[in-house]
This record gives structure tokens, sequence and C-alpha cells, in this order.
């Protein structure tokens, strides 16, 4: 019995549409109403989350649509699930809500069970965790730690600061507040605060306005596709962004303290990388003495058939620091080297320091995940909608191009002829019942939950199918 | 009449039981344990969230401890409040917590009354909008972020984006990035991450190491105590810093964007200003075309007897930024065109959490309900007065007492940081869970049904620590 059936018996079989528009009358004036205290500009719908299911999502009118996109690709088991559900009810789970702890100072007699349950699903040769509330969170807190640890190893781990330090960092100067940097690619997103928004790369309406840290910015790998037939322009791309990266080392006018990079740049466009391209980063990060931070905020917890993205390249040593969130529920970053966490307390700190609740949701979703085996059915459901899509791509070349994600389970993207034509697509797929998401200019990108199976892919394909048919 | 902590917490013990030194010996090895897979060094003991109560935080030894210092002043209601523990078990929480939404996009069907009966049924006056964040850190960003959008679209007009700034802003380039500042104060702190703490001033050990914005910062009242016997001299520090800042706005090289103060300084040692002051820099702020932005991440939340502490000062900012004690961050603003002129400017993923909304909810209308401002008024004046007797009695080690009529929001000044960290530790070890600020202060952040009963046996564990110094 699929996962779906044994436990969401009650899942719909297929989309149910019922107004002319989404949203409908009921979500209008519900949007209408909120706009009133909240900024709505960005909202395709209100979602009923009680009479959601699975992988179909319902709205204030009761349309049912398939989702695809799960809350920009947050969702990690389906709406409802059983299983968090009952961790949600749990009586731990409401006695770490109501007697929120700030964990750096008085954790509670169960959080060290929290910490380990979380570690057991740990990405290969990453020893520890530090817990944050969102990506850009979790990003931002990996750069303290690794700026932490720059700056130690030029001192010296133990030794104390000079008071030249203590007094020039209270007026934001070096060499209390060194000038250091961290490099970032082309096209990436690592989140919208100000040092994350500073690493960000994707799309100007990300980072118009905001004040930002002068860190380099080098060139992710564009590849032809399909890359079987183009693998040495591949190759060569490779060979191209990494001696960038190597002159950013060589040339940029204060120390690179880190690269952070998505193991598949997600809202950038899904722009995938080889294996080489990532041990190369590997390489140069270990040969300027920088850390390497892997940002598997979107591409973790299973979407791609690992639960780590980035460990099918294998790196070797394994990344420095690996972040997370999202799917997760939770955030943070793994990490391995004890040198990471600083040599004093109150340096890596803030009132909560995490969050318990979602820490526990996280340990279920992973738990869940490899109980029921669901790397294993993601993959074999990505394997069928690829060559699904391959199919699609064949019989509208116009329309589909650089179908992308072979071999990654669901996490797959298409681009389309334009802007325009795929803001339209995605609006009729609405219409056709399927909740689906855009990324960068072009693109269009899947980001199911790891609940999705081959009947679901098949109500995609069905209405993908019907959708192109009229463009 | 039963008090507010009778009614809420039937078992909360009468007075501290203290069983071991504090960290005892199963606190000891369950830090021993933890440590191999979390950094402990900033643990005290490791707490039994199960056990404690109301007012009273239990550890693993089973002491029950008088907590003044509540997870940081984030305990709004107490332990296990059954008020709180009722919205943790309801079928709307499991459904926010299983379905977590990208707020932004898909907000649920139940998040406008949600908002309305809760954090907005408790905004400041005249503040009709929200924006809900994560942390107090990202609440002060994120209205970081709404002031540089806010002062560019005024610049820019109906203009559209240019080429260049669209081109440029990719590399971190001006004109697409920007080179305006936000100004902040001399011992102010507003959280850690890079935005935040580029405007945080409160310590060296909160800011080494981590790469920061060029960014200004302005002198905070330094004030005499008593407040009373020294009007004319802190009437003139006030002045002095209302000058030092018109100075800095006027002489900085680019456009200060926004000024963020909190209204009583936290971390930084529990500094306070007048109506005088706050109002000189509404003034100041208008007159420059800056938007003022109150933190009130760690006054916010009732301790000062209003709900929002600078409506003590009767003035009227930007922007409001909460954490904490609300449980759920985020900001208040009243003109829509602080959103910017375009969506997806101001966002991300999830923009909050609706687990959070509904505890927050739940905390807002137990203070309207139970009249906890009140309370928490009449005790702070209670507590203030027996602090002003042991100030008087303890003269050399009790100074600069302050927060009067502020509610509990109190605090004092020692002779030195490690007296007061020998004096903070006595007080433990008999009972009382109680925090520092700044350089040598001991700040008081109890819970808002906090009563005199506790009053009485924080004012016996004060003293008995204070004569055995």
């Amino acid at each position: 019995m699929s996962y779906t059936a044994k436990y969401f018996p009650t899942e719909p079989t297929e989309p149910k549409v019922l107004t002319e528009t989404i949203p409908g009358p009921n979500g209008q004036i519900g949007i209408k109403s909120l706009s009133e205290v909240y900024d709505t500009r960005c909202t395709y719908f209100l979602a009923d989350y009680e009479k959601s299911i699975g992988n179909y999502i319902v709205d204030s009118d009761g349309n049912t649509l398939l989702d695809v996109y799960c809350q920009v690709a947050s969702i990690p088991l389906g709406y409802n699930n059983p299983t968090l559900l009952k961790v949600a009810k749990s009586d731990d789970m409401a006695r770490v809500m109501v007697n929120r702890a700030a964990l750096g100072n008085f954790a509670g007699v169960d959080y060290e069970k929290s910490q380990r349950n979380l570690l057991k699903f740990a990405p290969k040769g990453q020893k520890y965790i530090w817990n944050a509330l969102s990506g850009a969170d979790a990003n931002e807190l990996a750069f303290k730690a690794v700026f932490f640890n720059y700056q130690s190893k030029k001192r010296g781990f133990s030794n104390g600061f000079t008071t030249e330090e203590e007094k020039s960092c209270m007026e934001n100067q070096a060499p209390g507040n060194p000038e250091l940097a961290v490099l970032s690619f082309n096209k990436a997103f690592h989140g919208r605060l100000f040092a994350s928004g500073s690493v960000t790369r994707s799309k100007p309406v990300h980072k118009m306005d905001m004040p930002s840290f002068k860190w380099p910015k080098a060139e992710f790998p564009s590849y032809k596709y399909p890359l079987d037939e183009n693998k040495d322009f591949n190759d060569s791309e490779d060979v191209r962004c990494l001696e960038i990266v190597e002159n950013f080392f060589k040339t940029w006018h204060c120390p690179i303290a880190c690269i952070i990079v998505e193991p598949i740049q997600s809202e950038g466009g899904d722009n995938h990388a080889s294996r080489t391209f990532f041990q190369g980063l590997r390489d140069l990060t270990l040969k300027y003495g920088a850390k390497l931070i892997i940002d598997e905020v979107q591409t973790g917890c299973g979407g791609t058939g690992l639960m780590w993205d980035h460990e099918r390249y294998e790196l070797s040593p394994p990344a420095d620091l690996v972040t997370f969130s999202k799917k997760m529920q939770s955030a943070g970053y793994f990490f391995h080297d004890e040198e990471l966490v600083p040599n004093m307390p109150y340096r890596q700190f803030n009132t909560w320091c995490g969050d318990q609740r979602l820490m526990m949701l996280s340990a279920a979703i992973c738990q869940e995940i490899q109980d029921e085996d669901l790397l294993k059915s993601i993959s074999t459901t990505g394997d069928y909608l690829f060559g699904e899509l391959e199919k699609l791509q064949a019989k509208y070349p116009t329309y589909l191009a650089k179908l992308r994600g072979k071999g990654k389970a669901c996490f797959i993207a298409f681009d389309m002829p334009s802007g325009t034509i795929r803001d339209s697509f995605l609006k009729k797929m609405k219409l056709a019942g399927v909740n689906m998401g855009g990324c960068a200019e072009l693109g269009v990108r899947l980001r199911p939950t790891l609940t999705f199976e081959v009947k679901h892919a098949k109500v995609l394909i069905d209405a993908m199918s019907k959708v192109l048919s009229t463009l | 009449m039963s008090t507010i902590a009778e009614k809420y917490y039937p078992s909360e013990p009468e007075k501290p039981v203290i069983k071991t030194a504090i960290p005892g010996p199963v606190s000891q090895e369950m830090l021993k344990q933890l440590s191999g897979v979390y950094d402990t060094k900033a643990s005290y003991y490791v707490a039994d969230y199960y056990n404690s109560i109301g007012n009273y935080i239990c550890d693993a030894d089973g002491n029950m401890l008088l907590d003044a210092y509540c997870q940081i002043a984030s305990i709004a209601l107490g332990y296990n409040n059954p008020e709180i523990l009722k919205t943790t078990k309801s079928d709307q929480m499991s459904v926010a917590l299983a379905n977590r939404p990208a707020l932004a996009c898909f907000p649920s069907t139940d998040y406008y009354k949600i908002l309305e009966e809760g954090l907005l049924a408790v905004a400041p006056k005249g503040f009709t909008r929200v924006l809900t964040a994560h942390t107090g850190s990202d609440a002060n960003e994120m209205a970081f972020k709404a002031a540089f959008i806010w002062q560019a679209t005024k610049k820019r007009g109906d203009a559209s984006f240019t080429a260049e700034e669209l081109s440029s802003v990719m590399d971190n380039k001006l004109p697409g990035t920007s080179d305006m500042v936000i100004l902040s104060f001399d011992k102010g702190f507003h959280g850690r991450l890079f935005g935040s703490l580029s405007t945080t001033r409160s310590k060296a050990i909160h800011k080494l190491d981590i790469p920061a914005f060029n960014w200004p910062k302005a002198p905070y009242p330094a004030l005499k105590y008593p407040l009373e016997e020294h009007e004319a001299e802190n009437r003139a520090e006030e002045q002095r810093c209302l000058d030092a800042f018109e100075t800095i706005v006027s002489q900085w090289p680019g456009k200060i964007a926004a000024t963020i103060i909190e209204p009583v300084q936290s971390e930084g040692g529990d500094n306070h200003a007048s109506p005088f002051f706050f109002q000189g820099l509404r003034d100041l702020t208008t007159k420059h075309g800056i938007l003022y932005i109150i933190d009130e991440v760690q006054t916010g939340g009732g301790a000062s007897g209003k709900m929002w502490l600078h409506e003590h000062y009767g003035i009227s900012p930007d922007i409001v930024t909460f954490s904490k004690k609300m449980q759920n961050a985020g900001f208040y603003f009243k003109d829509k065109e602080i959103e910017g002129a375009m969506p997806f400017r101001q966002f991300n993923t999830w923009c909050g959490d609706p687990s959070k909304a509904l505890i927050a909810r739940t905390i807002c209308q137990e203070i309207m309900n139970n009249d906890l401002l009140d309370n928490t008024s009449k005790v702070g004046a209670y507590l203030y007065s027996k602090l002003e007797d042991i100030q008087k009695s303890y003269p050399k080690l009790v100074s600069n007492l302050r927060g009067k009529d502020r509610g509990h929001f109190i605090s004092w000044t020692m002779p030195n940081a490690s007296i007061r960290d020998k004096f903070l530790f006595i007080c433990r070890q008999n009972g009382l869970n109680i925090g520092a600020c700044g350089d040598e202060s001991v700040r008081l952040r109890p819970t808002l049904t906090f009563g005199v009963k506790h009053t009485d046996i924080l004012i016996d564990i004060v003293s008995k620590a204070l004569s055995q110094l």
C-alpha cells in the first residue's frame, strides 16, 4: 500500500475547481479583510489548512488543488500528516510551547534528546548542530561562526581580544569589526536579511535599495541541456567558473573567509552543477584557508531523493557547514569542527537560540522519511515524472526547454519562452487544479511533498497537457 | 480576593524550595552530557519545565526558584499557564503546526482573526498594521528594510528602477545598493544579525570579529539618580544628546533612513530617558525626514504597566518592533506606504509562524481580560518602594535604582561586575533566579502575574544576599 493510501485515505483522487477564478468570491472577501491589517499583495489565495490533505491544498472557496509548490518548497510530508499531527498534539509539544526556553541559558531536561534526535539525520561527516529560526537566520549564523573562527585562528583559539579590538568594534570599525568577505555565486539565493541579502544574487527585487557588503560574486556553471549531449561544453564551464573563484581568492581586497553555495540554485532558476564543480570548490577553500558552507535550505530534507542533496557529490573532506530550513521546519546549521563553536560564551547567542517545537517537528519528519522509505518512493515518482515531462518537452518544444533534475527525484524544473507565458501558464494551471510555482525569469519548478506518488504525477501531467494545448 | 497567580496557579509554591547547590549534581551531570552535542558555556542549570509553575522555575535537581529573569524577559504570564496550555492543545494549534504556511502567499483563512484578536488588539495607539517575523533581530532588520525601501521610494518618486540600478545592485554596488544608514545609540541593543548587530552598541562581546556597516552612533542620556534631585542636570544631559543627534544628522555624509532606540535600553544596562528626550527625537526625526523606530522587544508586552513602554512618553513613532514576551516577533506601523510600492520586496518563505500568532493572541487576551497591566503597575510600585528601602540600607552596594512608575521594569547598579555577579550567584543559591544587564547592573524581569507575595520573597532574598556581600 502506498504511503498516501495508508496515511491519507481521504485524499482526493483529482483536483476540484469550483470557481471561475482563484481566488474565488470567498477568497476575495477574505483577502480584502486581511489586507486591512497585513500586506496581501503576494497572496495567491487563502488556504483552509484544516481541510487540506496530503498533496491537496483546499482554498477558502473549496477549490482543491494538487500542490506541487507546497508553501515555497516547505511542506515535507503533506498537509495534515497524521504523524506530525500526533507530535503537534503531544504533551511534550504543549510543554515546549507554553514554556519557551532561552535554550542557551536554561535548556530543559529533555533538550539533549531533541538535539540528538536531530543529529541522527545530520549530513555525512557532520557532528554538531546549531539551531536558528529561518533560512536567512541559519545562513547568517553560519557566517558568524565562520568569522569568529577565522579571527580566532589568527589570534590563537583561546587568546583574548586586544583593547584596540574591543574599542574599535563599538564604533563598527576594524580591527574589532574586520573586513572579511563571503563569496557567493551569480543567481544564488541565501535569504533577505543584510548579510544573507549581500550574498543573494538572484533578482534585483530581492536586493534593491538595501545596504550591502562589498563581497565577491563568482559565476555558477551555466550548462547546456540535455547534459549527456553537451559534456565537453559543460566540463569547460566547470573549469571556467572554478578559475573565476580562484582568481577572487588571489585578488579580492580583503580575505574571503568562506564560500556559500546551493547544491542546486533554486530561486535563481534551478541551476545544477557537477561533482567536479563542487569538489573544485572544496579544494579551493582548503587551499586558501576558507570554509565551505553548503546551503541546503531548499534542496535539503529529501526533495532530491537524498536526505541532503550535496551528499551525492561525496565531497572530501566534507563541507564545513551545512545550513537548512524549509521542509525541516526548524532551521540551523550542521558542522563538524569543534572550533566552529566560539571560544567564549555569549558570542554565538540570542534569546531563544532556536525553537524546540520546530526541532521536535524536524526530528519527526526525518524519522518518518527514514521509517517509510520516502526517499526511495519520491525517487521512483521522480523517474516516472521526468520521463513524462521529456515526452511533453518533445511534444511542445517551443514551450518547454532545458528540462532539468534528472535522477534528482521530483526536484525538477524547466524553462518557458518568456516570463509572460510562464506566468500565464502558472495561472491556467491553478484553474486546471494544480498549484505550481515559478523560479527566476523563465523557470517553472516542481516542489511537491515527499509523499508525491505516480498517481499524483499523472494528475499533474494531465493538467499540464491540457493547459499547454491552450497556450 | 485571590490574586491572578492564585487563580492561574493554585499549586504554585509558597516560597522557593532549595535542595542542592545550583547547579546541583543532576544538572551538572546533564550539562556534561548535553555539552557533547551543544554549547553549554552560557548554561546556568538544566530546567525542568514540566514541574515549573507560575513564577517558579524548577531545575533538574528539584529546586524551585522564584524567577525574576524569565528566559531573558520572555515569559509573559508564568510557566505552564493554563490558558496558553489550552491554546497549545487546541485543534487550531495542531493544524497550524502540521501545516506551516508561507503566510504572504497562502495565508490561512483564520489568520486575519488571529491577528485582529491578538497582536492588533494591543497595538500601540494609532497603529493599524503588522508585519510578522521570527525573532527580535529579524523584526528590527525587517523594519530597517522597510525604512530603506520607503526612503528610496520617496527619492525615486514614480520612476521605475533605472537600468543602472538594476545591474549595479546585483554586484552590491551603488546606485542599486544603498549607502543610507540607520542611526542607533550608544549602549543600544537591537539584535545580533549583521544589520541589527551594526546598530547594537551594548558590549564588545556582542560585536567582535563580525563585519559591520559603517553606521553612526549617537549618545544616549546618562541620567543621575534619584531623578527628582537632578532635574536640571538631567534635562541638560538630554538636551546635549539631542543636540549631538542633530549634529550627526546634519554632518553625516549620506542619508539617515531611520533611527532605532529602545524606550529603556535593556541589555545595555536599563538606561532610561524622559518623555522630553523621546519627544525631542520625534521632533528631530520629523524635521529631517527620518523614520522613528521604537524597539520594544524587551520593554513591550506589559512589564512596564503599559503594553508598550513608549506609551509612558506620549510619543508617536513610525514603527514599533516586538518579540520576547509576545512570543511572536514583528513590527507595527500606521502608514501603508511603509510596505513599499511593490510586492515581494519585504518577503520571505514563512513571514512569521501562525503557531506563535496563536500563542500571542492568548497572551494579549489574558493581559486585557485580567487587568494584568494594572496588576503590574501596582505590584511594581510596591516593589520599587521596598527597593528604595534597601537602597537606603545598602548605599554602597545598591545605587541608581531606576524604573519608578514603570511597573516592575526595575533595575539598579552595583559597585562592579564581580560584586554584581557574586550577588546574582548568592540569590540563585537562595532560590531567586535573577539576571544582569550592562556592566554592573541587576535587572528585574518577572512575569505579569508577579504579585505582592512574590515581591516580599524577592526582597527577603535580595536583603539576605546583600548582607552576605
